[in-house]
């Protein structure tokens, strides 16, 4: 199953990449990502999905918030990918 | 440490060049020691260093800076410092700075990077070290502008130290410390989300309610009361609750070794009787500790029936790897004080767990007139008191030091449990001596190990730092043997060295005063000169070969299924 979630940070030199590393290290693979730079803090929006074993979302969102620099952590359920008709 | 005073750090002048803000901000979080090694990029701080009052330790290899840093850190509870220069300065600390990482100790290390306007351009000594470092650093900043390094170093301390501790790092490209007639600036600080847990009372309601109904509870405790300074108030709870406990390898200390009580050390090489109360608990008490593969074996039969009570400084930590019934993120201490930790009637319990540790308890009397290395360091241990600290590399020997010796306090252990350093003990010797000169140091390595930063006996004759190793030489890698034997029929694959360099005459060599042990009527005058030799000293001590370490759990199996000799 994906997870979207939506990590707001302060804007810093390394910040998106870091942020990557991170859920990608823990487990689970990036399936979409969208970038949104505001005024204050940015948005990373990510599709993710745990790899084979047991991960949870719950983890890795807080290992997410304990980051330098991030302000919020949300997690929202991703819409079920449409198949195109053959 | 000791902050420098207001007044004195008023009188310096209001621009200064930016490695003398490097160094001012160092002095402002009441460093003393550095660890480190000069080199091309790093220069402009060396320079400004000899103006200062820290006191820098020259190791003889980067690595070495970061494995004393971090134990400086683990003693103190202090961020340790270490500095190198860039591209190989920057990538031989890496090792340190991992391990650091993986065991959560605080550390700032600071690596110079070629100037701004070579970077990226593959220029000489130019390594991506922002990025290399990434996986491994709780933070890391690359500084842009001089202007920043106050508020970027305060910043820096500040997040090593706090939540759950760890390594940062800051990359100073040479022309940022070499700017001259900066003005400090305003960096804007950055907090991470982490809340500030309250403590949750319906949490610790509920918690003790499972305590109170519990048949077979067992407290199971590791690095995290190091890392909250929790010991005393994890004493508290121990002795109002008696309830039976187990430690990880990073626990230990935690309680003294001696407690009535306390089962030892659990998992891979832990005792019967901590596996067996574990296996057997209906409630296990998680303290501080993060169900790692070590301690657990096959996680799905780990405490199988218990209901579990997580309690930890990291909320990410809590249900990772097991779900928790109960769950106490926040001030370890606080929480544990917290709990009225009133127990039913389980004294059957604490009488079960009590006759298997005594009928389980190692034994000593190893035939043969060879040395037993178990005895030895429980020996040394013991005659060194409460002041004795060890300092361990990785292999068989790390594990005889935590199943044998004595541990009064958390800070009498320090060990590479999460990475596995290989080459950690030297370092961290001369790291634990220096932050703490009147206790009794003594690292216990392999001749495998040792040979990992054996320069570092350089170190020790250069600082006259007064530290015991204790030197088990197998002429094998044991541990990685051991498991040849074990579990690839005897396949024995590169791990026979028999070309050992005579380690009594390459210390000499170095200039320490060393002596060989191969007697076990012996080892009482050994003991004796180790301890009261003034200077740095270095017993190497030969065993047989064919030792093993006992009890093992087999990888991927569960504690339950222990082998023994």
């Amino acid at each position: 199953m994906t997870t979207q979630i939506d990590i707001d940070f302060l804007p810093a030199e390394g910040a998106v990449v870091r942020l990557i590393g991170l859920v990608e290290r823990r487990g689970f693979a990036l399936e979409a990502m969208s970038y949104a730079p505001a005024s204050t803090t940015h948005r990373l929006s990510m599709t993710v999905r745990p790899r084979p074993g047991q991960r949870r979302i719950e983890t890795l969102k807080a290992q997410i918030a304990r980051t330098y620099g991030v302000t919020a952590v949300s997690e929202r359920m991703a819409p079920p990918r449409l198949e195109a008709a053959s | 440490m000791t902050p420098a005073s207001p007044a004195t750090l008023d009188k310096r002048p209001d621009t200064r060049t930016g490695a003398q803000l490097v160094i001012d901000a160092l002095e402002r979080e009441g460093v003393s020691h550095v660890f480190g090694y000069p080199g091309g990029a790093i220069m402009p701080v060396y320079d400004a260093l000899t103006a200062s009052r820290l006191k820098h330790i020259l190791v003889r290899h980067e690595q070495a800076a970061a494995l004393a840093a971090d134990a400086w850190a683990r003693v103190t509870g202090e961020p340790g410092v270490c500095m190198a220069t860039s591209g190989p300065g920057a990538t031989n600390l890496v090792t340190g700075l991992a391990n650091a990482f993986m065991d959560c100790v605080p550390m700032v290390a600071i690596t110079g990077q070629v100037a701004t306007p070579l970077m990226g351009t593959d220029a000489f000594q130019e390594i991506d070290t922002f990025g290399i470092t990434l996986p491994v650093v709780k933070h890391s900043w690359l500084v842009r502008d001089a202007a920043d390094i106050p508020d970027i170093f305060a910043e820096a301390f500040r997040f090593a130290r706090s939540g759950r501790p760890g390594p940062v790092l800051i990359d100073l490209p040479k022309d940022v410390t070499q700017a001259n007639g900066v003005t400090p600036g305003t960096f804007a600080c950055r907090t991470a989300a982490r809340a500030v847990f309250p403590l949750d009372a319906m949490a610790l309601a509920s918690a003790d309610r499972l305590i109170a109904s519990a048949r077979r509870p067992v407290l199971y405790f590791g690095g995290g009361i190091a890392l909250g300074r929790a010991e005393a108030a994890l004493r508290a709870f121990f002795q109002r609750t008696r309830i039976p406990a187990v430690a990880t390898l990073k626990g230990l200390g935690a309680l003294p070794t001696d407690w009535p009580g306390y089962l030892g050390m659990l998992g891979m090489h832990g005792t019967r009787a901590a596996n067996t109360a574990v296996n057997d608990c209906d409630l296990l008490i998680c303290v501080g500790a993060r169900f790692d593969d070590r301690a657990t074996g096959r996680l799905d039969s780990f405490a199988a029936h218990a209901r579990v009570i997580h309690i930890d400084g990291d909320a990410a930590e809590i249900s990772k790897l097991r779900h928790a019934d109960v769950a106490l993120a926040g001030d370890v201490a606080a929480i544990l004080s917290a709990l009225a930790g009133e127990t039913g009637p389980i004294e059957g319990w604490r009488r079960t767990c009590a006759e298997n540790a005594e009928r389980w308890a190692f034994r000593y009397d190893a035939p043969g007139s060879g040395i037993y290395a178990p005895a030895l360091l429980k020996q040394i241990s013991q005659a060194a008191g409460d002041r004795f600290i060890a300092t361990c590399d990785v292999g068989q020997h790390q594990m005889w030091v935590a199943q044998h010796c004595r541990f009064s306090r958390p800070q009498a252990h320090l060990t590479s449990a999460g990475l596995g350093t290989m080459g950690y003990g030297l370092p961290a010797g001369i790291g634990a001596a220096l932050a703490e000169p009147d206790a009794t140091v003594v690292t216990v390595s392999g001749d495998g190990s040792i040979m990992m930063n054996i320069q570092e006996l350089a170190t020790l004759r250069r600082y006259r730092i007064p530290l015991k190793i204790v030197l088990i030489d197998n002429a094998q890698l044991g541990m990685v043997r051991q498991w040849q034997e074990l579990f690839y029929e005897e396949n024995f694959s590169e791990v026979d060295l028999w070309d050992n360099p005579d380690f009594a005459e390459l210390a000499r060599a170095f200039g320490i005063e060393a002596f060989t042990l191969d007697r076990r009527a012996d080892v009482p005058g050994a003991v004796e000169r180790l301890l009261s030799t003034r200077g740095p000293v270095l017993c190497h001590v030969r065993i047989d070969p064919r030792e093993n370490v006992w009890p093992l759990v087999p990888p991927g199996k569960s504690n339950s299924d222990m082998m023994e000799a």
